[in-house]
């Protein structure tokens, strides 16, 4: 089951509790069509073994030391407001008479800002100085299509019609040789990732293998000439087996077991995934997760109940889980999250919020000067259409990273654009 | 399941049947060739699906009697701990993909299916599943009728009202989730309005209501509504009475014939059913005649079918996952039967959609499922296709309520027969076309037999080999693409 998803609930607690239990049954149907298939009788023997047995390549990492960018996509536009709220703006108090966070319940509380209180599992971290956030983040005009704004904010260059996303042409400045150098997590490309250099999407680490291979590599090469062409699918073929040869070292290792366990979500499994991907070294070097449920138009609810609560938590704890699982390797991980715009500052008649603009971003893991809140803070209007607005060009924080962590030039990943220092990164 | 041994469609005639099809199977070129051929086979289709005998099919909805319990009943079980709604989706999702197996009304199907991701209400949600299965009935009723009349019977319709948040907003301050949603995704398109047409979109529609978590009954609630002047492009309405039910069948006729919206609707069948970025002047083309025919449906896919661009298409289009599973069932000629235990064919094929990246109308956000191919050309679905194909070409998994030919179904008892012939046998079968030179190249890779070598029932391949030559066939382009 995707994680990648928009949400419309009640605040029920047992409807929410079906829910959890309708995503754990489709995932457990899924692990046992998977095993199943695996049980298939061997077809070894027969006719002539023309064709070497599929070894692993030894492909790693070029730079073991090299970092790693995790883009968490929080999907159908997170609320900002709600997840690092300007407690210090009696606007937003007064736009939110239901839904607004209680200045007493919020963590982290400097002058203006607090974290939401179900974020307490990140807390550790940001005493730590590893987590920051960066607060009025977003594109340079209001876009409140999820589906143009997500493509616009992806691919990152207006203006050119090129279908390339940010990310993969940061893939083009890195020098790694890996067909898992950019890696998403679910079952297809993301706009960041897709474009000229190859991406590998998987859905569990566990089923990134080419079924049927184990005996002689008379499959394979029966795939790769049938898909010898140069259409979509013949890449996709081409890179689902050399992905999966390489991916064995990251299926060999079992899945950490933080002291912080991750949560059940499809958030935490992929997470987790990704930790094993980082740890057994394979060569990703960016790595694409999606969480969704974020489009809380109903039910976002309250500190006590609801959508952004249940969300908040669940991202809080399979982060928090995350780099307890990374171990050693966290010096090497830098996490940002995005989303691809804010809700409104006003709330609605239904506990929730409508599509806005301005956002907040979070930073965590290796180089980033954390335990503070970061950006230029506009005040809020308490009208109908009132947005936050942008101050922090997004691509001035992702610039801070990708320099900071790759060594890359910002005039490639993000053409014509002249980043504003946000001091993110050290 | 017969072996599709009878003479070959032409490949045109092929590709229309695939393009709107699921599969050539011996039924339907038997369908086909009673009918006078493709066109007007296609045509009757359109416009008498009446005429194709269809009792396999029907029958197969009283294998999930929950799909014909009500929202109050479903709700009730799924309280009472007596079946979750997700388990009724998942029966759902089995029943369109069995359904989709055996059909002989392809076309009406394949609308069907068009209609219900454009006008998307995901499977997988919540409170919507009490009224989902109604929702898409409702959706087939109309699939080769008008787009008005199906654009009012799905935007007020309680499972959208509640997805997008109609069954809730009031004139305090209108959810803006369906108003925008009707505008961007179901009508104009992306940047045919703007925000106070939004605005405007979400008061008309205030005053919809769904009694949620209660009876999951519909009514209007006119303190609800809001009252007073609303604009939206060139719509314009006072708005003045208590009840706007009018005033939303008025915005809604109006939408459905604005130009905007005969483009948007054209250019997603010419993607869909064309191929990726179609030509705009086929999409221009199009939107005349829906206009011209006041949004009814059939004019525009007889004018797509006659297209140039259409004809030249063939193999142009990626199956999606959904698409891929059902095909590899009607290519193999695997019989489903009723089900008896979760592990049974008819439920598991489920979970076989899931894995390729998508079970039917699972699609998590409002856009519907994809009908560009370059979403479903990734890694993770070549994986999940080749683990799918491997293990049906197998017989291996599922196995419950299933019956798998063997390969005696293609080696003769007598005579051997060539590996190049065999191919051909197992392309015109599985396929319906002949096996290209390069897929009988492939083939040997896949087995180790050369092309002259003699197959008969002593051999390995008829033995134990047999597996990996209809897995190649499988996952070859020719069956991939469509």
């Amino acid at each position: 089951m995707t994680t990648d998803q928009f949400q419309t609930s009640c605040g029920c607690s047992d409807y929410d509790e079906a829910r959890t239990a309708l995503s754990r049954r489709a995932l457990i149907g899924t692990a046992l069509a998977g095993g199943a298939i695996a049980l298939g009788p061997s077809l070894g023997g027969s006719g002539p073994r023309a064709y070497a047995v599929t070894g692993r390549p030894a492909t790693r990492l070029a730079n073991p030391a090299g970092s790693v960018l995790v883009l968490l996509s929080l999907r159908g536009a997170a609320d900002g407001l709600s997840l690092v709220v300007p407690h210090a703006d009696p606007t937003y108090y007064a736009a939110r008479p239901r839904i607004a966070v209680p200045r007493e319940s919020l963590l982290a509380q400097d002058a203006m800002f607090g974290l939401h209180p179900a974020l307490a599992p990140l807390l550790p971290m940001w005493e730590a100085g590893t987590l920051a956030a960066v607060h009025a983040t977003g594109m340079a005009t209001p876009n409140r299509s999820h589906f143009a704004a997500m493509e616009a904010i992806e691919d990152a260059a207006p203006g050119s019609t090129a279908r390339n996303g940010w990310l993969n042409r940061l893939l083009g400045e890195l020098p790694g040789v890996s067909p898992l150098q950019g890696t998403a997590m679910g079952n297809q490309v993301p706009t960041s990732l897709f474009g000229t250099n190859p991406a590998f999407v998987v859905g569990r680490v566990d089923n990134a293998k080419v079924a049927g291979t184990e005996e002689d590599g008379r499959r394979l090469a029966s795939l790769k000439h049938a898909w010898k062409g140069t259409g979509p699918m013949s890449r996709a073929v081409r890179d689902a087996i050399s992905g999966a040869e390489t991916f064995g070292a990251a299926r060999d290792l079992p899945a950490g077991q933080p002291a912080t366990a991750y949560p059940g979500s499809g958030l935490g499994k992929a997470l987790s995934d990704v930790s094993r991907i980082v740890r057994s070294g394979v060569g990703a070097e960016v790595i694409t997760v999606d969480q969704g449920d974020w489009d809380m138009h109903t039910d976002a609810g309250t500190v006590e109940w609801g959508e952004m609560k249940r969300n908040a938590g669940d991202l809080a704890a399979s982060i928090a889980a995350f780099f307890a699982d990374l171990g050693p390797a966290a010096d090497r991980v830098t996490l940002v999250t995005l989303s691809e715009f804010g809700r409104r500052v006003k709330e609605n008649d239904d506990y929730g919020t409508d599509h806005g603009f301005g956002n907040v971003m979070f930073v965590a893991g290796a180089g980033v000067r954390g335990g503070r809140y970061y950006g230029s803070w506009p005040g809020l209007a308490n009208s109908l259409d009132s947005d936050l607005l942008v101050t922090t060009d997004y691509r001035s924080v992702l610039t801070e990273v990708v320099t900071r962590r790759f060594g890359v030039s910002v005039a490639q990943v993000f053409p014509g654009f002249a980043p504003q220092a946000v001091g993110v990164m050290a | 399941m017969a072996r599709n041994t009878a003479g070959l469609l032409t490949p045109a005639q092929r590709h229309l049947v695939t393009r709107f099809g699921y599969g050539v199977d011996a039924t339907l070129a038997e369908d086909v060739r009673r009918a006078g051929g493709a066109s007007a086979w296609f045509e009757l289709q359109l416009t008498r699906p009446g005429a194709f005998p269809d009792g396999a099919a029907e029958g197969v909805r009283r294998w999930w009697p929950d799909l014909d319990r009500g929202p109050a009943e479903l709700w009730k079980r799924q309280v009472e701990e007596v079946r979750g709604g997700w388990e009724v989706m998942e029966d759902y999702g089995r029943w369109l993909l069995v359904r989709r197996i055996r059909t002989r009304r392809p076309v009406l199907e394949k609308m069907a299916e068009f209609w219900e991701a454009m006008l998307h209400v995901p499977v997988s949600g919540d409170a919507q599943f009490t009224w989902r299965v109604d929702y898409g009935d409702t959706v087939r009723r109309h699939a080769l009728g008008r787009f008005d009349e199906l654009l009012a019977a799905t935007t007020t319709h309680p499972a959208m009202l509640i997805f997008l948040s109609g069954a809730t907003s009031t004139k305090r301050a209108p959810n803006e989730n369906l108003g925008r949603e009707l505008l961007e995704l179901h009508t104009l398109g992306t940047g045919n309005y703007d925000e106070d047409d939004v605005k405007a979109s979400a008061r008309i529609l205030t005053g919809h209501h769904v009694d949620l978590w209660e009876t999951w009954k519909a009514s209007y609630v006119e303190e609800d509504h809001y009252r007073g002047r609303v604009k939206v492009r060139g719509f314009s309405a006072k708005n003045a009475k208590a009840d706007g039910r009018r005033v939303t069948e008025e915005y809604l006729h109006y939408l459905a014939h604005h130009p905007d919206t005969a483009h948007h609707v054209c250019e997603r069948l010419a993607t869909k059913f064309v191929r990726d970025d179609p030509p705009q002047s086929l999409v221009r083309r199009l939107a005349k005649v829906y206009l011209r025919n006041d949004t009814a449906i059939v004019p525009v896919l007889q004018a797509l079918v006659a297209s140039k661009e259409f004809r030249t298409s063939a193999g142009d289009k990626l199956r999606d996952p959904s698409e891929d599973v059902v095909a590899t069932y009607r290519a193999l000629g695997v019989e489903v039967g009723r089900p008896r235990s979760g592990d049974s064919g008819a439920n598991a094929i489920l979970w076989q959609a899931s894995g390729l990246g998508l079970s039917p109308h699972a699609w998590p956000r409002p856009d519907g499922t994809p009908v560009r191919n370059d979403v479903w050309a990734s890694p993770a679905r070549a994986l999940g296709s080749m683990s799918m194909h491997w293990s049906m070409a197998g017989g291996w998994w599922p196995t419950a309520e299933l019956d798998y030919r063997t390969p005696s179904a293609w080696v003769p008892a007598k005579k051997p027969i060539r590996f190049a012939d065999l191919v051909d046998e197992v392309s015109r079968d599985l396929l319906h076309r002949p096996a290209s030179k390069h897929l009988v190249e492939t083939a040997c890779l896949a087995t180790g037999c050369g092309r002259k070598e003699k197959i008969d029932r002593e051999h390995g391949l008829y033995q134990w080999g047999f597996p990996r030559l209809l897995a190649a066939v499988l996952d070859s382009p020719d069956h991939l693409a469509c």
